[in-house]
Formats: C-alpha cells, sequence, structure tokens
C-alpha cells in the first residue's frame, strides 16, 4: 500500500478561520495551522494535497499553504452537509486508491523520532488495511471526540481490531460499547484526527447518504459500518493531538509545539515567570 | 447450674431412614441437582446434636474458603437454619446462656464476622445453648442478606451504563450536555416559555405472580426459574378519571436559574436545591425519588458527592452558565401500595426525562428504543438503591410497551456478573406482539377484569427476606409450589393466548390459594378472603377468578368477571370492599378507603413529547400548589420564569377544562378554611374529657421534661445500683421431670375443677411494633390462619380458656383489659363472636387512664439516637435516616418541646400510660368486684400479654403457685438474642423484674439469664391486702382510687418515645416519635412487702409476638401448631 495523498476537511462553517491561525511550529518558525498539518502529511511522504473548504475561502487557504501551496487542491463544499459529506466531496480528488485523512482542526506532536502521520502510515502499508490513529482519552472529553471499542490484536505495537464506532458518545453509551480491554478504567479509544482509509469508505458514505438523504452525514456511521465489513484497525500513535477548536485549544497547541521544540527552554523560562508572578 | 426445659415442639427425628445425603456440603456442591435442590431440614432429620454441631463448623470452614458467592450464601442460611430451628430442637442442647455483649454490639453495627467470632468463641467457651444458637442464627442470617444485598449493588455499580458515575468527581469532567431543542429558539425572547419535556409511562401489572422470582437474588441465582409475564397498563380511578391514560408523568426543563428544581404533583411538595448535598439528602423531604432520579441519570453523579463541588458549576457545564433545571412528577393521583409498581416506573420515568433531555436517548421525543429501555431500567435500579428502595426486576415494565414476558438471562463471559451469580442482574425482556397474543384475547381480558386497590397499607419487604431464605434453604413444601408457580406461567401464557379468560382466572386464583400460599402463607389475610368470599357468594360462577397483584394481598388487586357481569362487579366491589373494610379497619392497617380502577393495555411503552409555546404546561396540580405563594407576591418581585408560568397558566385556565376547574381549588388554598382544625379539636377535646384525662398530672410531666428531671436518660437506675444475675435455684422450674410436679399438678387440678382460677389478658395496645403505628387493635388483629381460617390474638385466647374449661369441667372467667382505643372495637367483636359467653365467662376491663402525647424533646431524641444501642443500617439507609433524623429534630424545635402532640388524629394524639394501671383498673372499675360477686371462688388469675400466646392455665403452674404463698408469681423465659428489654435480675441483692430502659447500662441485660414473659400469677387477697383493701371494700369506689392512687406514687414513671404514624395525601404516611409516660406492673416486684415467686417455663409458653415478621419463624418452628394444639376451636 502506497499513500500518495492527503484529504484535509477545513470546511466547517463554524471554524473556518481556524486552520488559518498563526503559531511558532517546532523549529521555531511561524506558520499558519493548515501549514503545519500539510507539512506533517509531507513529512510522511504524502506529494498530493486536497483540502475541503467551505465556498469563498480558497484565496484565504491558498495564502496559509506555505511552501506546498503548488501542491494543494482546494474541494469546495458547497452546503454543510456534515463531516462525511466533507470527506465524500474529496473523491474525485482520492480516486481508486487509500489516502491519508486530517482534520483541519487537529494539531499533531509526536513523541517518538517519526511524525504522527509517518507512524500511521506505517502500520497501514504493513497491515495493508485502513486504520485510524486513536488516543486514550478520558471520558469527560467523549463529547468532543468519535470513538471506537475493539480488541488488541496483539503483538508489539498498540493496534486494535475495530469493533464499533460512535461519534461522539455519551459515557452510558461508551461504557456499553466501547470496552476496550487493557485500557485504564474510564478511558476511551478517541479518534486523533488522523485516518488512511480505502476508496471504499466513499461507497459506505454514499450509502449512508442514501439512507438518509436529508441529515447530516458523519463519517463515524460509515467507519462503524466499515469495521462490520472488513479488517479495519486502531492504532494508539506515539504522540497527542490538539483540538484547536476548543476552549483554550490553540493555546494549549501552542505551548505543546514549543515545548516539543527548539524554543522550549524559552518558553518554559516564560511560564515559570509567569507562574512565579503573584497577583494579588 | 444449667436448667433444661422441656423441648421445643419441633420435631427431632431420632430414629427411621437414613440420611438422604451423606456429605453436608453436597447440597451445596453437587452438580446434580436433584441433591443440590435439597433441603437443609431433611438432611437435619435425626442427626444428634452433636452431628449438627459438627454440621454448623463443616458450614463455617465451607463458607470462609467458597469463592462462589451464592454457595457461600446458602452456606450461611444452612449454619442460620441448623441454629434457628434444628438445634433448639434437640432435647439434649442447653437452654441457657449469654450472649456476649462484645458480639451483639457488632451485630448492630452491622460487623456480622466480628459478631459470629465473639459468638462462636462464646460457644468454645461456655458450650453450646439455645441463647448462643439464636445470637447465631441472627449474626449468619443477617450476613447471608448482607453478603447478597452487597453483591447487588456491586452489579448495578459495576453494570455498563452506570460505572462512570461513580468515577465522576468534578464538575469540569461532566460529559453531559443539555440538547438544544430544550433552551428553545433564540427568536422568542426572554419572556417566552421553555420548552417542556413530557415523559408519559403506564405502570406495569404481573399477570402471573410469579412466585416473587423477580427478587434480584433469585433471578440472579436461578434465571431459569426467573419468569413473569407483564403487562403495561393505562390507568384511572373509577368514577373519577374520564378515561385510562398513563398515570406517570414526568416534566423537564431548563431555568435560567443555577438551581434544581423539584416538585412532586401528588405529594404537594416541592424544593429548590442549591447544593450538591442537598441532592443526596433524601430523607429531608418527600422528594427522594425524585432525587435519585436527578442522580441515576447522572446529572448529578453519584461519584460528585461529598466533593464539595459547587452545584451551579456542575449545572453550567451541562446548561450553560447560570442556568439549571425543573424536574416536576405526577402519578395522577393513584394511591401508594397499588403493587403496579407506580414508583419504580416514575422513577424510569424521571430518569428517562433527564436522559433524554442530556442527550443521552438517539430520540428526544417518542418511544425510547430497546437499548435505551435497558439502561433506563439499570438505571431505576440503581435509583431505587440510591433511595433506599427497592424492587423486583420486572417493576420497571412500564417503560415496554403491551405484553411481554420477562425472564431471568443467564449472565455470560464479558457480563460483570459473570463468575459471581449465574444470572444477569437485568432480564430479558420479549414483546408478545398481537401474533403472540391476539387483540381479540387481549379484549377479552380488559372486558372481564377489574383492577381495585383494597386500602391496606403493608411492608412486603419482610416477605421478600421470607422468599429469599426459603428459596436458598430449598424447604421441601416451598419448593415444589416454586415449581408449580413456574408451571403456572406457561399455563396462563396459553390460555392468554387463546383468549380463555375464565380459565385464566382459574389458574390465579389456584396460584393464589395454592403454591403463594404455600410458599408465604402470610400475603393472604382475612380482608382478601373476606372480599373473595363474598364476591363468590354475590356472583356465583360469573366470577372467575382472584389475582393477587405484587408482594401481598390488601393493596392492588384484581378480580376476574363474566365479561357480562363485569360493570356490575365494579359497582359491587367498591361496595363489598367498603363494607369489609369498615368491618375490619380496627384489626387490620387500612391507610385510606378501597378503590376501583379502570385500565386499559397500553401498547407503547414509555413515550415523551416536546411540549412548546402554549402547550408547554405542566399538570394542573403543579399550578394549583405553586401559584398561591406566587399570587401572595408583588408583581415586580416575580422573576422572568414566575411570571410566564402565571401566563400560561392563565391563558390555560381559559380554554382548557382540566386548568379551569383548578381555579377555585386554587382559591381555596389561598384562603385556607380553620374548620377542620377546630372540629378535630373539639374531638380530642371530647376525648380527654371522656377517659379521665389528669390535666394536671400532664402539666406537671411537661415542666418535668422541660426542666429535665424526668426524660430517657433518667429511666435509668442509679449507675452505682448493683446488678447481678439470676441463679436457676431461685427459680421454680416448670418441667414435667422437675422433683413435685406431680403434686402441683394434682393441686392445680382441683383448683381449676373448683373454678378458682381466672384469666387476664391485656388488651389494651394498639401494636405500635406490629403495624408500626398504624393504629390498629392488636388483639383482634387476624394474624394467622389456625384450624383453616384467620385467628386473632383474642380469638386464641378465648379457645385455651375453652379448652381449659372442657378439660377441668368449669368454665374460666377470661377479662381483657382495654383502653380507649381498643374498648369500643373488641366489645363489638366480643358481642357478637361470644354472645353466649359475653359478660358470663368473658368480661372487658375499660381503661380509667389516659395521656396526651408531647413533642419530644432534642435532649430525648438524641439520646434515643445516639445514646442508646440501635441497629445500624446499610449505608445509604443510614444516610437516609441521618437525614430522617434531622428533619424530625428540626420539626421538634419548631413544634416546641414537650408541647401537646395534637397534629394528628385524636386517636394517634392519645396514649394508655402503660400496663402497671390495668390490674388497679380492674379495683377501680368495678370488674374484679363483679367478678368476685360471680366467682366467690375465684383465688387466683393469671394476667399476661396479648401477644404471649402459648400462656395457659397449666395446672402445674397454678400449684405450685397457690402453694408459694407469694402475692404476685412471675414467669421468665431463658433468653434469646431478640429478646430484649430488661429481664430478672438480682437488684442490689433483691430479685426483681427490671425493664431494659431502667437498666444503668445497655450491657446489663445481656449478663441475665432470664428475661420477663410479663405473665404475672396473680393471689387476689394477697394483692388486695398490698393495697390495704380487702374483698368488701371494693364496693367502696373511694376507697379503692386512694388506695390505687397511693399504691402509683410508689411505682416510678418512665418517658418512653413512640412512633405514631400521621396518613395524608393518597396512601401517604409519616412516621413521627412522640414522648409518652407510662408506669409498668414489673415494678411491683420492687416491694419489699410483696411476696413473690418466679418460675422458669419453656419458650413455646413464653415467647411474645411483637414483630409480624416473627410470624414466619413462629409458624416453621413448630410454635404454631402448639399453640392450635392448645385451642378449643
Amino acid at each position: 500500500m502506497k499513500i500518495r495523498k492527503v484529504l484535509v476537511t477545513a470546511a466547517n462553517p463554524r471554524q473556518r478561520t481556524l486552520p488559518l491561525q498563526t503559531l511558532i511550529d517546532q523549529r521555531g518558525e511561524p506558520k499558519t495551522a493548515l501549514q503545519i498539518i500539510l507539512e506533517e502529511a509531507s513529512g510522511a511522504g504524502v506529494e498530493e494535497f486536497g483540502v475541503v473548504i467551505c465556498p469563498g475561502d480558497e484565496a484565504a487557504y491558498a495564502g496559509a499553504c506555505g511552501n506546498l501551496r503548488s501542491q494543494v487542491r482546494f474541494i469546495v463544499q458547497e452546503t454543510a452537509r456534515g463531516y462525511g459529506h466533507a470527506v465524500l466531496c474529496g473523491r474525485p480528488f482520492v480516486g481508486d486508491e487509500s489516502f491519508l485523512h486530517l482534520v483541519g482542526d487537529h494539531l499533531h506532536v509526536s513523541h517518538a523520532p517519526a511524525t504522527c502521520a509517518r507512524q500511521l502510515l506505517e502500520v497501514a502499508t504493513t497491515e495493508d488495511s485502513p486504520v485510524s490513529a486513536v488516543q486514550p482519552t478520558r471520558e469527560s472529553q467523549l463529547t468532543s471526540f468519535g470513538a471506537v471499542g475493539g480488541r488488541l490484536v496483539g503483538g508489539a505495537r498498540p493496534l486494535y481490531q475495530v469493533e464499533a464506532v460512535l461519534e461522539k458518545p455519551t459515557p452510558t453509551a461508551a461504557e456499553q460499547q466501547l470496552i476496550v480491554p487493557g485500557l485504564r478504567a474510564g478511558f476511551y479509544l478517541c479518534f486523533f484526527g488522523m485516518h488512511v482509509l480505502g476508496p471504499e469508505i466513499f461507497s459506505l458514505l454514499e450509502e449512508h447518504q442514501r439512507a438518509a438523504p436529508d441529515g447530516p452525514l458523519g463519517l463515524s456511521p460509515a467507519l462503524h459500518t466499515l469495521a462490520a465489513r472488513r479488517r479495519y484497525l486502531a492504532f494508539t500513535v506515539a504522540g497527542r493531538r490538539f483540538d484547536i477548536g476548543a476552549p483554550y485549544g490553540l493555546l494549549f497547541a501552542q505551548l505543546a509545539l514549543s515545548l516539543a521544540g527548539r524554543d522550549r527552554d524559552r518558553v518554559l523560562t516564560q511560564l515559570v515567570e509567569l507562574l512565579a508572578l503573584r497577583h494579588e | 447450674m444449667k436448667t433444661r426445659q422441656r423441648p421445643s415442639p419441633a420435631p427431632a427425628r431420632t430414629t427411621g431412614s437414613p440420611p438422604i445425603a451423606a456429605r453436608l456440603l453436597d447440597l451445596i456442591e453437587s452438580d446434580d441437582p436433584t441433591i443440590r435442590d435439597r433441603a437443609i431440614d431433611r438432611w437435619c432429620e435425626g442427626r444428634s446434636l452433636t452431628e449438627l454441631l459438627a454440621a454448623t463448623g463443616e458450614l463455617d470452614a465451607f463458607r470462609r474458603r467458597e469463592t462462589n458467592l451464592y454457595r457461600r450464601v446458602r452456606a450461611l442460611f444452612f449454619i442460620a437454619a441448623i441454629h434457628r430451628y434444628h438445634l433448639p430442637a434437640r432435647p439434649d442442647l442447653t437452654r441457657t446462656g449469654r450472649v456476649p455483649y462484645a458480639g451483639f454490639r457488632h451485630l448492630l453495627e452491622r460487623r456480622f464476622e466480628e459478631a459470629i467470632a465473639e459468638f462462636l468463641q462464646a460457644q468454645r467457651s461456655d458450650g453450646a445453648s439455645d441463647t448462643l444458637s439464636s445470637a447465631l442464627a441472627a449474626a449468619h442470617h443477617a450476613l447471608a442478606f448482607q453478603t447478597l444485598a452487597d453483591q447487588v449493588r456491586q452489579t448495578v455499580r459495576s453494570t455498563h451504563g452506570n460505572a462512570w458515575m461513580f468515577r465522576l468527581g468534578h464538575p469540569l469532567d461532566q460529559p453531559l450536555r443539555v440538547r438544544r431543542e430544550l433552551l428553545g429558539p433564540i427568536e422568542n425572547g426572554p419572556g417566552a416559555p421553555r420548552p417542556l419535556l413530557r415523559e408519559r409511562t403506564p405502570v406495569r401489572m404481573d399477570l402471573t405472580h410469579c412466585g416473587w422470582s423477580d427478587i434480584f437474588f433469585l433471578g440472579m441465582d436461578y434465571p431459569e426459574g426467573a419468569r413473569v409475564l407483564n403487562v403495561s397498563i393505562d390507568l384511572g380511578v373509577h368514577g373519577r378519571d374520564p378515561a385510562p391514560r398513563p398515570p406517570v408523568e414526568a416534566f423537564f426543563r431548563v431555568l435560567d436559574e443555577p438551581v434544581i428544581r423539584l416538585a412532586s404533583v401528588d405529594l404537594e411538595a416541592s424544593a429548590c436545591l442549591t447544593t450538591i448535598d442537598e441532592v443526596f439528602d433524601f430523607g429531608r423531604d418527600y422528594l427522594g425519588l425524585l432525587k435519585a432520579a436527578v442522580i441515576a441519570a447522572g446529572l448529578v453523579p453519584p461519584g460528585i458527592e461529598r466533593s464539595g463541588a459547587s452545584l451551579a458549576e456542575l449545572l453550567a457545564t451541562i446548561f450553560g452558565p447560570g442556568r439549571g433545571f425543573e424536574l416536576v412528577s405526577s402519578v395522577n393521583r393513584i394511591p401508594k401500595g397499588s403493587r403496579l409498581a407506580v414508583s419504580t416506573n416514575l422513577l424510569g420515568a424521571l430518569i428517562a426525562v433527564c436522559m433524554r433531555a442530556t442527550s443521552q436517548t438517539g430520540a428526544l421525543a417518542g418511544p425510547l428504543t430497546e437499548p435505551e429501555r435497558r439502561i433506563v431500567a439499570a438505571r431505576a435500579i440503581l435509583g431505587e438503591w440510591l433511595g433506599g428502595s427497592g424492587g423486583g426486576w420486572q417493576d420497571s415494565g412500564g417503560l415496554w410497551p403491551g405484553i411481554k414476558l420477562i425472564e431471568g438471562a443467564a449472565a455470560t463471559p464479558g457480563d460483570p456478573e459473570f463468575g459471581t451469580s449465574r444470572g444477569r442482574l437485568l432480564p430479558r425482556h420479549t414483546l408478545l406482539g398481537r401474533d403472540r397474543i391476539g387483540p381479540d384475547a387481549r379484549a377479552r381480558l380488559h372486558e372481564s377484569l377489574v383492577l381495585v386497590h383494597g386500602g391496606m397499607a403493608q411492608n412486603v419487604g419482610p416477605i421478600l427476606e421470607m422468599v429469599t431464605e426459603k428459596y436458598l434453604l430449598r424447604t421441601e413444601p416451598e419448593w415444589s409450589a416454586r415449581a408449580r408457580a413456574g408451571a403456572t406461567l406457561d399455563d396462563i401464557l396459553h390460555k392468554l393466548a387463546q383468549g380463555d379468560v375464565a380459565g385464566l382466572g382459574g389458574a390465579l386464583t389456584a396460584n393464589f390459594f395454592g403454591p403463594l400460599q404455600t410458599i408465604i402463607p402470610w400475603v393472604s389475610n382475612r380482608y382478601t378472603e373476606e372480599i373473595i368470599g363474598r364476591v363468590q357468594a354475590a356472583f356465583g360462577p360469573d366470577f372467575w377468578g382472584f389475582w393477587m397483584l405484587g408482594g401481598m394481598s390488601g393493596g392492588g388487586m384484581g378480580f376476574i368477571f363474566a365479561p357480562h357481569r363485569r360493570t356490575e362487579g365494579q359497582q359491587q366491589l367498591q361496595a363489598i370492599m367498603l363494607a369489609a373494610k369498615r368491618e375490619l379497619q380496627d384489626a387490620l392497617p387500612f391507610a385510606m378507603d378501597p378503590v376501583v380502577y379502570d385500565f386499559a393495555i397500553n401498547e407503547a411503552g414509555s413515550v415523551a413529547a416536546l411540549l412548546e409555546g402554549p402547550a408547554a404546561l405542566l399538570p394542573p396540580g403543579y399550578y394549583q400548589h405553586t401559584v398561591p405563594v406566587l399570587l401572595r407576591r408583588e408583581a415586580r418581585e416575580l422573576s422572568g420564569r414566575e411570571r410566564t408560568d402565571l401566563q400560561q397558566f392563565t391563558r390555560a385556565a381559559r380554554v382548557e377544562e382540566a386548568f379551569g376547574t383548578a381555579l377555585p381549588a386554587l382559591l381555596d388554598r389561598m384562603l385556607p378554611s380553620d374548620e377542620a382544625t377546630e372540629r378535630a379539636s373539639r374531638h380530642l377535646g371530647d376525648l380527654l374529657a371522656e377517659n379521665g384525662f389528669d390535666r394536671s398530672q400532664h402539666e406537671q410531666i411537661r415542666s418535668d421534661l422541660r426542666a429535665g428531671r424526668i426524660g430517657l436518660a433518667m429511666n435509668r437506675l442509679p449507675p452505682s445500683t448493683r446488678i447481678e444475675d439470676v441463679d436457676s435455684r431461685d427459680l421454680f422450674a416448670a418441667a414435667p421431670d422437675q422433683p413435685g410436679a406431680g403434686v402441683h399438678r394434682a393441686a392445680g387440678a382441683t383448683a381449676l375443677e373448683r373454678g378458682e382460677v381466672g384469666v387476664i389478658s391485656y388488651a389494651a395496645g394498639v401494636g405500635s411494633r406490629w403495624t408500626q403505628g398504624a393504629g390498629v387493635v392488636k388483639g383482634l388483629h387476624p394474624f394467622a390462619k389456625l384450624a383453616g381460617r384467620h385467628r386473632s390474638f383474642i380469638d386464641v385466647h378465648l379457645a385455651k380458656s375453652r379448652q381449659t374449661a372442657r378439660l377441668f369441667g368449669s368454665p374460666v372467667p377470661h377479662v381483657f383489659t382495654t383502653s380507649y382505643l381498643t374498648h369500643g372495637p373488641i366489645e363489638r367483636h366480643l358481642r357478637l363472636s361470644q354472645p353466649d359467653a359475653w359478660e358470663r365467662s368473658v368480661w372487658l376491663s375499660p381503661g380509667r387512664s389516659i395521656g396526651l402525647r408531647l413533642v419530644p424533646t432534642l435532649r430525648d431524641l438524641h439520646f434515643a439516637w445516639e445514646e442508646t444501642a440501635e441497629q445500624k443500617l446499610d449505608e445509604q439507609k443510614e444516610k437516609l435516616r441521618d437525614s430522617v433524623r434531622a428533619a424530625l429534630a428540626d420539626w421538634a424545635r419548631a413544634s416546641g418541646e414537650a408541647a401537646d402532640y395534637t397534629d394528628n388524629t385524636p386517636g394517634q394524639c392519645l396514649h394508655p400510660v402503660g400496663h402497671w394501671f390495668e390490674i388497679p383498673n380492674l379495683l377501680k372499675n368495678g370488674t374484679l368486684a363483679r367478678l368476685l360477686a360471680a366467682r366467690p371462688q375465684l383465688r387466683t388469675l393469671l394476667v399476661h400479654n396479648i401477644d404471649t400466646l402459648g400462656v395457659t392455665l397449666d395446672p402445674s403452674l397454678v400449684g405450685w403457685f397457690q402453694s408459694s404463698g407469694a402475692t404476685l408469681g412471675w414467669e421468665v423465659i431463658p433468653r434469646r438474642l431478640e429478646d430484649r428489654g430488661g429481664g430478672l435480675a438480682r437488684v442490689d441483692g433483691r430479685l426483681r423484674i427490671v425493664e431494659g430502659l431502667a437498666l444503668p447500662r445497655d450491657e446489663d441485660e445481656f449478663a441475665l439469664t432470664y428475661y420477663s414473659t410479663n405473665s404475672c400469677w396473680v393471689d387476689i387477697d394477697g394483692l388486695l391486702g398490698l393495697f390495704g383493701l380487702g374483698r368488701p371494700e371494693l364496693a367502696d369506689a373511694n376507697r379503692t382510687a386512694a388506695a390505687v392512687r397511693r399504691m402509683a406514687a410508689r411505682v416510678p414513671t418512665y418517658v418512653t418515645l413512640k412512633e405514631v404514624k400521621k396518613r395524608w395525601g393518597h396512601g401517604q404516611e409519616d412516621v413521627y416519635p412522640v414522648s409518652q409516660f407510662e408506669k409498668l406492673w414489673g415494678d411491683m416486684t420492687a416491694l419489699a412487702e410483696c411476696p413473690q415467686a418466679f418460675a422458669v417455663v419453656s419458650r413455646a409458653r413464653g415467647q411474645q409476638l411483637k414483630d409480624q415478621a416473627q410470624l414466619d419463624g413462629w409458624a416453621r418452628d413448630g410454635s404454631a401448631a402448639y399453640i392450635n394444639s392448645l385451642c378449643d376451636w
């Protein structure tokens, strides 16, 4: 399996400026969030970049792509009909091959020498299977993410065979359907905003769209169907994701990037000074 | 020296066929059900004392090493049964012993293992005894139930879908979010009503009565035997409601204030909670069920209790800053005790509406999906545990639609129960659609069935414990009855599917009179059987059957008629029940007048709707309760929500009849009438005047109470008092093998033949403990079936006197002492049932003393709660009790300490003043004079409590007492653990009966070997002499009154706390502690000039029935059969 393309969804009408925010990356260079996301993919060997955007956002996004601008193709989602629909809009770009999928409001910091995307791609290639990156997440944050249930495949890597996928489950539903042996109590495998998917996902999305043509189309129900039909894996990446759309999300993402990069000491010093300040 | 008594009446076979299973543990461990389901009783038959003691040791070792919960519990029940029933039946078991006080304290504190260790240590050092066996039986029994209850609780907590709520400890961790639809469209503006989410839920009826197989313990151990046919129904009160409807409703709306508002329309109660602690405070108001729902739905999850977190912060996470919610319940005035699981289904509805509101279900409105119903049911179990109540696993059946088969489900790998119990906590529901039970069959059931509430309020808890114990012991008649009850289900299902409602009625009746009463005889009562008999007489073959709903009869019941007479049946049943209630209301506890229901099968289950705009209306009863408060305030002070509520109600009152008709009642509420209060207070005044109430003595008691001169703490003898146990040589042992027994028996027989002996039965009491303060005449309570009929205590005592009269050829004069509460009902009963004997051999001695109860002092309340040893409850119940107590202390403070207690029916405000007065009353009211005029040969009286059923005019005891030369002769029995309240002691060297409340220290009682039965022999002339009177002076009322007053002054006055019930609403009851005073006859033993004698008698003769929970053991250990053998029916 060779992954050449990445599909980034950034068409959430309520968060259309998020990927345009500027942060300082691990090397200490100012970059937009979008650029950091595209470079994550690029670093993993991806050659073609597709970004799904809202109508009218192309110019702004083009300016936020940095050096990769020439390799990026923008795909406009004409009407906001859900996350799954945004992915489905990428079908002409992706064509009939497996692809890396990233979301435009998540940044990733690796805890290993390889980037998060590279770790995932290696697994997908080795296992020759669709695989979603996941991160054990406390149940109090369940309502922000898609989550998977399954069982450990075994072997050296934290790899799971997915049996169920629920979008933003309640803890009740998670406890009933998403218990994963080996995880700490109250933790679930939630999506990392990073997947390697085969082209069959588009057929599944279409199936779900046909079943409920008027409702918003999610990705999780299609992934749930995927799990029922073929081997679909989840992989705990050595790294962390940061949802820059959450309250203080951008701040935490910036801190994580800085503390994992060249300016670690400088930022840490500033933080300590801030902590030492006493406000009467 | 240890005293050996005559054997207990339970049979102990010493010869016969060899034991059925050589290895005791096979009964628990065997894979072969024919061995595993054998009864421990069979195994014990023919075993010697040594073998039985060895068996308890073997079982004890087994239960300590065994990991399987149910095997452990069975071993515990086996040990308890051997100690309770089999060892006491062995004649060579030592009768007397001592219960170590440390072990008793452990028992009270629910440290059962430690208690058992203490008792076993005592058994090793002092030898086995009846006394220690009673303690070991109680401790093992309690440990078995604690183990089972802990397991159910643990399973409830660990059930998938519930566990997360126990981990959540901080508001920021709260993952639930409100559904946006409940915030309402922004464009509606601030004055628009918030959308209202309404859940409507039917109640459930159990069509088969499942032999209580829906008790969690049973379903989890024996899932294949746990099967019920459960029907969701709409309900209406016949003649009151226009049509049946889902009776249970729950409403949810978002508020613009950071609080939780709770309101119960039926209880007319509401509360505004501002802290998390208040949410977990179940006892402070009537809203415990709503609080349990808020917790079990995860809105205020159980894990956050006592975290110190802010409720506003928690609510902000779910609803947004500054917001909260309101939860309102309504059960359409369906009375409590309907046996239709109203409260569990209400809890389910409340949980469901809360879960829907916080995105925990797929759909906001409409029916629930099967997985959602299951999680709501699991949460309802959790809620019941939190609220300290408990139902069966089928009770939340109203969440499901129509008719369904509910069955226990085997635990499989992955279930939290797997490896612990054979079955899962939650059963499996199979909906029986119209293909299984056709529309025609459903219609036929509806055309024939009449549902009623008989009006009785009873506690089903003890019955559920009995069922569990019998199931685990596999006692033979009950076990085969259970198998029959199980088979009935298939028969009923078949008949229902065929539309054979007549056959169904027959099967249900057979189930009630057959298996159910075999398993638990106490499910029936005289009232129920009276109604069945009268309906049978009125309808003949058109009465097709009787059906007991829920745990016991007398409350919710079903009657099945031929369809053409069903309407007539509804009308007649109302009259029949009312007439029977009127006849029996002095004898049985009724909470309300009987009602007849209309019902319809509900085919939808629990359904929600989002009510918006003008339709966002709460039930009319809600506004009746809240609007008067709003109207009393200035308009400018009203919040936006309150203003909107007023507008909504006003609009609805103009256009909707139900709201329009609520207006007059609402106005009445604003101007409450004093008429009823005045009437009640006049009635109480009349009663006091009629019954010789002594106002000056009352004021003295009040002032002494307030000043602390008398009170619970002052009841006790000074700490310096020397309390010692009594040697058996000081007592006469009433046993046939004792020296001189023949002589006494012959002399006693002669006295009986001459008519020298009479009986006095105390019948002034209203069974405070027997019916938990329900205020019925205990003597008239038809407590058990003897010789085929329900018999009352009075019936039994008269039947014994008849037997004595027949045996000795001389009538026995029998007097019942009465009080203002019991005189009228007992007189009516005796005139009707004993027309020939009335005032010939049966007399009444009316009470001449009365007290008015007082609001307790805080000092006494705290003393009772903190200083006296009391049973600790499990964690949740303990919390509930603490919170109830805080509320009661507030009540006492607000009502005024030692103020007159008048806020109840007059009968509940008065109190009898102790049994000391009973005998002097015989002197004062002329009864003794009349008795002696009719029977001048009368020399001796036997005086006893109404609940001492085994006491008789035994010629040996008559002979002993008459020859003793004593004025008073007292009967005591070797103590068992349950015999609390003093005993026979040597007090500063003198032998006397000491009340428990007078002993200087709680532990003193445990050093006393003998317990007082309160049965007392009286030498008439000796007693008169003691009072300074002779037979002729009895005619002089003034002289006798003065003599009684003089003697009364020498006897101590005790202050006691009693619990009284206050009934209100639709079958609701509250229990209040009240202060009263009493003087006790046992204190006559303190009089130095009075010659006394003491005899130790058998338990069968001396035991008293104080609590209805004793009845089952009483029947099983042979006591009932023994009592029956004493009677001439």
